[in-house]
């Protein structure tokens, strides 16, 4: 009885979700129908929806006009996925010790990462570059990873911590009543217990991967191969003149994908999320 | 403790407390090289007047100069009235998506979906999308203001100093509330259905409910939130830069743009790492100050938990 | 770097210990492969050429440097704009610089007083060679730090169906308040800015305001003594007719840089704009216009604003004079003849002395605009700081453009903290 509304309260949710929605997706209906237009009729004044001459030229020309752009979408992707499984490495351990053990300094360590979300990598560009390069990374598809998965661990560590605390604690005692190791504890029990919250935190740092590459990206790497889509992006702006339809139709093809792939998961997402309502 | 007790093999190598370490050090390693070395490096900077040539050392000079100039206080006040605006909207919308989405209607798991594009999409293509909307001449806002009439001519909302910063915040607000919204929706359905039928069957209306039992049960998620997105709002480059590289005429300068300008884009690394300093002196300040206000206030209305 | 140590050892990440492996295997390899390559090595040159791409006359150039020097190669890099020139001031700032740059003369100040560039040597013949005032563009202490390699100067492009609908003949404005009336004439009788005011914090609004300033007499900076000249009337003349044209211009110029003028006087929605000589092929198919010079203000001569990019040979690569012998034979006559005229450039070179028979602008009333301003234009000022002189000189175009204070205080303010970057 308590989930169902009346006819009016109906009509006024789904429309307030309509204008939240709207709110929304409206930067991205107004990117495809940039796209749509032939770049003359981009420029017209006064605003105009339709006119006789959309097409989807534009979505056949990014690839003449940029032609390493399937190169881009996959560097996007492989640079995303790979900080995200270097950063879940640390994080999982890391995240386990905070949320199970009690030893000195342990607020202290746990404020200290939190701390490093405080800065902006845009902060520590230079010594970044230099650190890199000592390191023979640049210009690699490391030099974009490695910095891309150090500012994702500590939201990483905080996040799977509160999962992983609601875990009841008596299961683990029970394994080790029954003579487990810490490991097997580990192993066994937690893991597909917390796989929710690893999902979640996996998802998170992907998002999070896959967004923030412009800038380290344009940094720390010359390689026109290992070039992320956002970076790519930019070779839309001519000598003189922005290709403004091509640049969005290439930027509405490079979100398809992880569009697609959150699609996929976001069933987990939602899972993981509200996951741990655990009634004892 | 009694747990922890047993589990403490004789051997004192295996201790809990050194698991525990061990466990965090490659975590804490990692922060170490990327983070913390840089950050060394970005202070001693502030000391010099390094730039792409060579550097000197020149004591606190950057920070006497920095300081003492006329637009140092105006630039952190819009800084702080920048976070204060945008996270409040993003906390109210977020408060509001999060209900709407918990609401029981059909077609409730897509709406969850279509609220998240603009998290899940870099920042930079969603900018870029912006940018189309508030061009004057050719954007869709414009053009629909001035179709209904509300306008006159175009309107450049990038063009003044107001709107640009406005204009702003709404971007910032836009690529925030998803995740805020997300976070708030499962907090939601983590409260224990029972206290909500507890109230329903003694008549308590829906506000009441949401008053007196969702708000308190996801206030430990919401306030820790706030935080994060107070802390990541500070220090929100990318949207302004992209959409008005800080001006016009500084109108939308915030801390961490002043910083970049100075640093990469103008070259003077030793003023820019004061300033980078001074971000993370002020932010430290606000967050000890924040927790303690929270736990004053936990303190005064009891642990509801 | 103890961090640095300590973070080595402390490491038990899986890939960084294979990353060291593969690091030193690659090391081991490479030692071993030098041990047993012939003792000659190939020399590389890394070319940075911004613009994200490599012109058709330059790769010939390289081609034929390449056949008449087989053991060195050349690393060609194409780079946008937007990234480029701080991409090679970074590289060059953080020790690992490029051989040589084609990029914006306005960089080489700050090169060159870094030490990061090599001053190159241009012989008296090849000097008296160039057009007027171009050398200036690269000059500085004395000393030539760049081959100028592109060359561009500025006139104002005029829509004449706007102006004849507004009633009035389709002639160049010859003087300030000429345009003024012309540029009110049209929006007052067809609704349509009368000209194109650019503002946003760009370069070209900076390039904009030089235009108009050098055609009032005024000036920026003393190349000789150093001296901060921006304080003038002439200064404040020019300041206080963007207060005027204001009026009559696109809504918001704060929010317009010079491409996005050149779409809306593509789609008729403005009558006049200041462009560069690209600007014949960016425009319309059939658009009636006329190009004409810059109108002359109270108190100077039309005139106009030359901006070069030039070739750049940095410091510390070890083959500094192969660089110069690239660069020279790049920028030298029938090569540079060959990319100013494929290109659309204006001429960097006065080829009518005898380099080249019959040079594509003789003759040609379009380039007749472009080419006899050069005497009585001016360069784009030589600071050290050139993206504080952009900022600052934007600052006070916007403070008048925003109304935010009276077009003296502006300039003053200007004036003074000018010289903080020169």
């Amino acid at each position: 009885m308590i989930d169902k509304y009346s006819l009016l309260e109906k009509l006024g949710l789904y429309t307030a979700i309509g204008i939240f929605l709207t709110f929304m997706l409206l930067p991205f209906l107004e990117m495809f129908l940039a796209s749509l237009r032939p770049l003359n009729h981009l420029f017209r004044a006064p605003y105009q929806f339709w006119s006789d001459d959309m097409s989807f030229q534009a979505y056949s020309d990014i690839w003449v006009t940029v032609p390493k752009l399937p190169r881009y979408i996959f560097n996007s992707i492989f640079l995303a996925t790979m900080t995200t499984l270097l950063c879940m490495l640390f994080v999982v351990p890391a995240a386990y010790a905070y949320a199970r053990f009690k030893f000195r300094g342990k607020a202290l360590s746990l404020g200290l990462f939190l701390a490093v979300n405080m800065f902006a990598g845009a902060v520590l560009l230079i010594p970044l570059y230099k650190l890199l390069r000592s390191m023979g990374l640049l210009n690699t598809y490391w030099a974009m990873i490695i910095p891309g998965a150090a500012f994702l661990v500590p939201t990483g560590i905080w996040m799977l911590k509160s999962f992983l605390e609601k875990i009841p604690i008596e299961l683990e005692e029970a394994a080790f009543v029954d003579g487990a190791s810490r490991l097997y504890t580990l192993r066994r029990v937690i893991l597909p217990l917390a796989v929710p919250g690893l999902i979640v935190v996996g998802v998170a740092s992907f998002i999070g991967a896959y967004a923030q590459q412009f800038l380290f990206a344009i940094t720390f790497n010359q390689e026109r191969d290992y070039m992320p889509l956002p970076a790519g992006i930019f070779e839309f702006i001519g000598y003189q003149q922005v290709i403004w339809n091509e640049m969005m139709a290439a930027s509405i093809i490079g979100i398809l994908p992880v569009l697609f792939i959150f699609l996929f998961l976001q069933k987990f997402l939602m899972a993981g999320l509200t996951a741990g309502a655990v009634k004892s | 403790m009694q747990f922890f007790r047993r589990l403490m093999p004789s051997n004192g190598l295996h201790s809990t407390k050194f698991f525990a370490w061990a466990l965090i050090a490659p975590a804490a390693a990692y922060m170490c090289l990327i983070v913390a070395w840089p950050l060394m490096e970005t202070f001693r900077l502030s000391f010099t007047n390094a730039g792409i040539g060579s550097e000197e050392y020149v004591g606190w000079a950057n920070y006497e100069k920095l300081l003492s100039s006329r637009k140092f206080p105006a630039t952190v006040g819009r800084t702080f009235y920048w976070m204060f605006l945008s996270v409040g909207f993003k906390l109210i919308l977020g408060l509001i998506g999060a209900s709407l989405l918990a609401a029981n209607l059909k077609g409730k798991a897509a709406f969850r979906v279509l609220v998240m594009p603009p998290w899940i999409v870099p920042i930079a293509i969603g900018c870029i999308g912006w940018l189309w909307l508030y061009n004057g001449h050719f954007g869709i806002i414009s053009g629909v203001l001035q179709q209904l009439g509300i306008i006159d001519g175009p309107f450049e909302f990038l063009a003044y100093k107001r709107s640009a910063f406005y204009s702003a915040i709404v971007t910032d607000v836009w690529i925030g509330t998803p995740m805020i919204t997300i976070f708030l929706l499962a907090a939601m359905q983590n409260v224990p259905r029972d206290l909500y039928e507890a109230a329903y069957v003694d008549g308590a209306s829906r506000w009441y409910r949401f008053r007196r039992i969702t708000m308190p049960q996801i206030m430990p998620t919401f306030v820790s939130m706030a935080l994060l997105s107070a802390i990541w709002t500070f220090n929100s480059f990318e949207i302004i830069w992209i959409l008005t590289e800080g001006g016009p005429r500084g109108a939308t300068t915030t801390l961490i743009v002043d910083t970049y300008k100075t640093a990469i884009a103008n070259y003077k690394y030793g003023q820019g790492a004061t300033r980078a300093v001074l971000i993370v002196v002020i932010l430290t300040a606000f967050t000890l100050l924040y927790l303690w206000l929270v736990q004053k206030v936990n303190k005064k209305y009891g642990d509801n938990k | 770097m103890t961090a640095l140590s300590l973070g080595a050892l402390r490491t038990n990440n899986k890939e960084e210990k294979n990353m060291k492996k593969l690091l030193t295997a690659a090391a081991v390899g490479a030692g071993i492969s030098m041990m047993m390559a012939p003792a000659v090595q190939a020399e590389e040159l890394h070319f940075v050429m911004c613009g994200g791409e490599v012109r058709e006359a330059d790769q010939k150039v390289i081609d034929t440097f390449l056949a008449n020097n087989p053991d060195v190669t050349v690393n060609m890099e194409a780079v946008p704009w937007g990234t480029c020139q701080d991409k090679t001031m970074t590289l060059a700032a953080a020790g690992d610089p490029v051989s040589l740059a084609y990029l914006g003369s306005r960089t080489l100040k700050q090169l060159a007083k870094n030490d990061l560039i090599v001053p190159v040597e241009i012989s008296e013949e090849d000097q008296a060679k160039y057009q007027p005032g171009i050398l200036n563009t690269v000059s500085n202490d004395g000393k030539y730090w760049g081959f100028p390699h592109a060359f561009s100067t500025k006139a104002m492009f005029i829509n004449c169906e706007l102006i004849e609908q507004a009633g009035l003949p389709c002639v160049g404005p010859k003087t300030w308040t000429g345009l003024y009336n012309m540029a009110k004439a049209v929006k007052d009788n067809t609704g349509v800015a009368g000209i194109g005011l650019a503002g946003k914090d760009f370069d070209n609004t900076m390039h904009q305001f030089f235009s108009y300033l050098y055609s009032n007499g005024g000036s920026v900076i003393n190349a000789d003594t150093n001296e901060i000249t921006l304080n003038s009337p002439q200064t404040i003349e020019t300041l206080e007719l963007y207060g005027k044209l204001m009026d009559v211009a696109q809504e918001g110029p704060t929010a317009f840089e010079r491409s996005q003028i050149k779409a809306l006087f593509n789609d008729g929605q403005v009558a006049m704009y200041i462009q560069g000589p690209w600007g014949r092929g960016a425009h319309k198919e059939g658009m009636k216009t006329i190009t004409v010079p810059v109108p002359a203000g109270p108190s100077g001569v039309s005139g106009t604003l030359l901006i070069t990019d030039s070739i750049a040979v940095f410091n510390g690569t070890g083959h500094e004079e192969l660089a110069m012998e690239l660069a020279r034979a790049l920028s030298s006559d029938e090569a540079q003849y060959d990319l100013d005229s494929s290109w659309g450039l204006t001429p960097i070179l006065q080829y009518e002395n005898g380099i080249v028979d019959k040079p594509y602008y003789e003759n040609d009333d379009y380039w007749k605009v472009f080419v006899e301003p050069i005497g009585s234009g001016g360069p784009e000022p030589m600071f050290v700081d050139f993206k504080s002189l952009q900022a600052v000189i934007n600052s006070m175009i916007q403070g008048m453009l925003l109304g935010e204070d009276s077009a003296e205080n502006l300039v003053a303010i200007a004036a003074e903290e000018l010289e903080e970057f020169k």
